[in-house]
């Protein structure tokens, strides 16, 4: 049983991998991956089949990464509170309620730096509000986060006596063609033909994937939530991890809101209903386990496009929005039911 | 004669890769007390596993009572009357003794719940086993771990059992519990019931068993032998080869005191503790299970701020109740679960060893593969089976387990190490290796606090043991001289000894 040839000391040669299981292959977070990118791959045939005209063409294509970077940026947030084996319920409801804050400062002139100031320092502080609830309070996160799902809603519908802002003009917006840095840049702006949004998008999806994978501060998310009392025997900042944990899910909810209020012109108290649900779903068709300890953020980045391919696909084939929330909710239960057993709440 | 109670023939039970068992035989008589021994990893818990129905096996036959048992079938198992009890135990500490009893099959008139009746089958289950007095309405929870054990013994019993398959039972008792235990299961065995015992603990089979089976590498190597074969040939049995010394030779130390513990409370657990451990220096602390050891090793660390008290290291007081500041300066510790406390399962041996210093390997981004050659040089150092720093620590064996917890405090180059219970469920062979550790890092010059059940490992490893007893310090003694014998008696005050298995607060 012993092995007897492993020389003790610096021995460079690596190992040759044994037939057992190594982290990767074990957590089958490679292997979900894969799956998804044939998933992903799957759909895009499928569009191109079903609606060979307007489906697979540039601008189907742009139009569906933009919306999904609204979500895709929650989405990233998510992963990291996931990971933590907790949860946000709120960040739908927060998404607007920060949109309208920016708006109403905005509102009747300002910049597009004090309206994106605005509203990314209000989600700052409601997602600072769940942190301290949830790290220093003690409060369950599910509990917690409800909680500010109505509040935050209820803050965004008072805002503004429930109205929407007009955000059209900051900084020399037009739907056409926006000036740079205008607000609606952001949304509808290009770069080479790549909407700005994206952009912004691709950029939290890799600065996400490099902090939960190649820092310090990535490897203690996952420590807290795959075994909070071990990590806190091994000297974790326990505490510390889950509140910043959630005032970053805070400023991502602050940016996702900029980049809806961007697409569309305006703030409104309305927008983000079951952004939630959209966010967690990604996450969790990616592999990021509800139990906490395993997260994958190249899976939450397959799961965002598979979702959107989904509604794309089923928006062009003339499903009403009603049947798009049943698959929505769907999936994301199948999902969570081929999780690996221990890997479910 | 009768068919034997159990019979297993050319059990075999492959997995992907692995060949958990390859051909197991033995026999259980009806009344007799079988142990069943092997090294970590010998196919012990997947051979119970095939019995009691949880893991189906490739081939193989297994008989109760003559009679061919369905496999992979666990109710039909335990309607066989086949009952296994865990060395973690399973009870839920929320429940009550009778409901923990009926757990899953509560005796019911109509719709109802007939609570009467489960208090009253439960009090006599509990009388059968000579412990009436526990009280059936009384929390798991509040029970000593021996009486928790007893209730797992009772619930096995509700089930009318012909087979009592009892893992480690022994692990989590100290040694008056575990007579007790013993007087139980000869009970058990007067009644006629078959018991198969798994123990790490080789003395024990001496004193309960009557036959023994070796497991190695998934095989039977020898089988049905007398509970009085002489210790060193078990051990050859298990591991294939003589372990020639199981405690290392150690020079005596004499360093500086690195560790200062000075009149430390934790309420209820810890009533005041003053005590030093010098570089080089491995320090014992025994007693019995609730005596305070642990929750000591836990207020020093900093995992619970003290009432009262300080500790210093190097002369530099430690922040209480701040476990980061702690390992700054310089401690670690192995806690008692190491699956619970110590390590992320599902974590690559490489990941669990450099969490603790892994703001070392972080110049801007992480360099994982110098993370990786870190880790792998304190694991080979250990010389952790397998040899892949990749692997998943749930894979591991116990004592590889443990290893990977001590390979994190290499890293660390820690100057003084708590260690709960380190040997715990580990094998005989793998305990050597631990214990070579030990003395290897004593001589390096760290201090070391050892907590441990089993006073012989006390007595071989430890410089200086001190007895722990309701929460103070009552006994020291150079470990050249103490005995196994006088350190059991300080553990136990002499009045309390008929109270054993009584409640706890």
């Amino acid at each position: 049983m012993m092995s007897t040839s492993s020389a003790p000391g610096q021995d460079a040669t690596a190992p040759a991998p044994a037939d057992g299981l190594t982290e990767k292959r074990f957590a089958g977070i490679r292997l979900q991956e894969y799956a998804l990118v044939i998933v992903v791959a799957l759909l895009f045939v499928a569009g191109a089949i079903l609606k060979p005209d307007s489906f697979p063409t540039i601008d189907n294509v742009r139009n569906m990464l933009t919306q999904a970077s609204v979500v895709g940026v929650l989405a990233i947030g998510m992963t990291f509170v996931i990971a933590t084996a907790g949860i946000d319920l709120s960040v739908g409801s927060a998404l607007a309620a920060a949109g309208m804050f920016g708006g109403i400062l905005v509102d009747p002139e300002g910049s597009t730096l004090l309206f994106v100031a605005g509203a990314l320092g209000f989600a700052a502080l409601i997602g600072s509000v769940n942190a301290i609830a949830i790290a220093y309070g003690r409060v369950v996160p599910f509990i917690a986060t409800l909680a500010m799902f109505s509040i935050a809603r209820g803050v965004a519908l008072l805002l503004n006596d429930k109205l929407p802002v007009g955000l059209l003009d900051l900084n020399g917006g037009s739907f056409g063609d926006p000036a740079e840095f205008s607000l609606l840049w952001f949304g509808t702006g290009r770069i080479f033909g790549i909407p700005v949004s994206v952009y912004v998008f691709l950029g939290i999806v890799i600065a996400g994937w490099l902090v939960l994978n190649r820092t310090r501060y990535g490897r203690y998310i996952v420590a807290v939530g795959g075994n909070r009392e071990a990590a806190r025997i091994a000297g974790v900042p326990v505490r510390r991890t889950i509140l910043s944990v959630h005032v970053l899910m805070g400023v991502l909810v602050g940016i996702s809101a900029v980049l809806l209020c961007a697409r569309l012109g305006s703030a409104s108290p309305v927008s983000g209903n079951l952004y939630e649900l959209d966010a967690i779903g990604a996450v969790v068709i990616g592999g990021t386990s509800l139990a906490g300890g395993r997260a994958t953020i190249g899976g939450t980045f397959l799961g965002v496009l598979t979702f959107a391919l989904i509604f794309n696909l089923m928006t062009q084939l003339d499903l009403s929005t009603e049947v798009q929330q049943v698959v929505k909710g769907a999936i994301v239960l199948g999902a969570v039911l081929l999780q690996r057993p221990e890997a479910r709440l | 004669m009768a068919a034997p109670a159990l019979e297993v023939r050319g059990l075999v039970k492959e997995y992907p890769g692995v060949k958990a068992l390859q051909g197991v035989d033995f026999d259980v008589r009806a009344g007799e007390v079988h142990c069943l021994l092997g090294p970590n990893g010998a196919g012990k818990s997947t051979l119970i596993k095939c019995v009691s129905g949880v893991v189906e096996p490739t081939s193989g036959e297994i008989l109760l009572g003559g009679e061919p048992l369905p496999v992979g079938d666990p109710a039909a198992s335990l309607r066989r009357g086949v009952a296994t009890i865990y060395q973690e135990l399973d009870l839920v500490p929320e429940l009550t003794v009778a409901q923990s009893v009926f757990l899953a099959h509560e005796p019911r008139r109509g719709p109802f719940l007939d609570l009467e009746r489960m208090r009253r089958d439960t009090a006599a289950l509990l009388a059968r086993l000579g412990h009436e007095r526990i009280d059936p309405r009384r929390r798991v929870e509040q029970l000593r771990p021996a009486a928790q054990q007893v209730v797992s013994i009772a619930r096995a019993l509700s089930h009318d059992v012909r087979l009592l398959i009892m893992d480690e039972p022994s692990a989590i008792l100290d040694d008056e519990e575990i007579e007790t235990l013993f007087a139980v299961v000869r009970r058990l065995t007067a009644d006629g019931v078959a018991v198969v015992y798994i123990s790490h603990r080789l003395d024990e089979i001496r004193r309960i068993g009557d036959r023994v089976t070796v497991l190695s590498d998934g095989r039977t190597t020898a089988t049905g032998l007398p509970a009085a074969t002489p210790t060193e040939r078990l051990v050859e049995l298990m591991v294939g080869r003589a372990v020639e010394q199981l405690y290392p030779q150690r020079r005596p130390a004499g360093g500086e005191a690195v560790l200062e513990v000075r009149g430390l409370r934790r309420l209820p657990e810890v009533r005041e503790v003053s005590l030093d451990v010098h570089a080089g220096e491995v320090v014992g602390l025994g007693g019995l299970v609730g005596s305070g050891r642990t929750e000591l090793l836990r207020a020093i660390y900093g995992l619970e701020a003290p009432d009262a008290g300080e500790v210093r290291v190097n002369g530099r007081r430690l922040a209480p109740g701040r476990p980061d500041r702690a390992i700054a300066a310089g401690l670690g510790l192995a806690p008692e679960d190491r699956k619970s406390q110590g390590l992320l399962l599902g974590w690559s041996q490489t990941k669990n060893v450099t969490l603790v210093d892994i703001g070392r390997f972080e110049r801007g981004l992480l360099n994982v593969r110098a993370e990786r050659d870190a880790a792998r040089v304190q694991l080979r150092r250990l010389k952790t089976v397998p040899d892949d720093a990749e692997r998943v620590v749930r894979e591991l064996s116990g004592g590889n387990q443990q290893k990977v917890v001590l390979a994190r405090w290499l890293l660390h180059h820690c100057r003084v190490l708590l260690l709960d219970e380190p040997t715990r469920g580990v094998d005989v062979s793998t305990k050597a290796e631990l214990y070579r550790v030990i003395a290897d890092l004593a001589a390096d010059g760290v201090a070391i606090l050892v907590v441990s059940s089993d006073n012989g490992e006390l007595v071989g490893l430890c410089d200086r043991i001190f007895v722990m007893r309701e929460g103070r310090t009552v006994f020291e003694v150079a470990g050249e001289r103490a005995s196994e014998r006088e350190l059991l008696r300080h553990s136990v005050a002499p009045a309390e000894t008929a109270d054993l298995i009584e409640e706890v607060r």
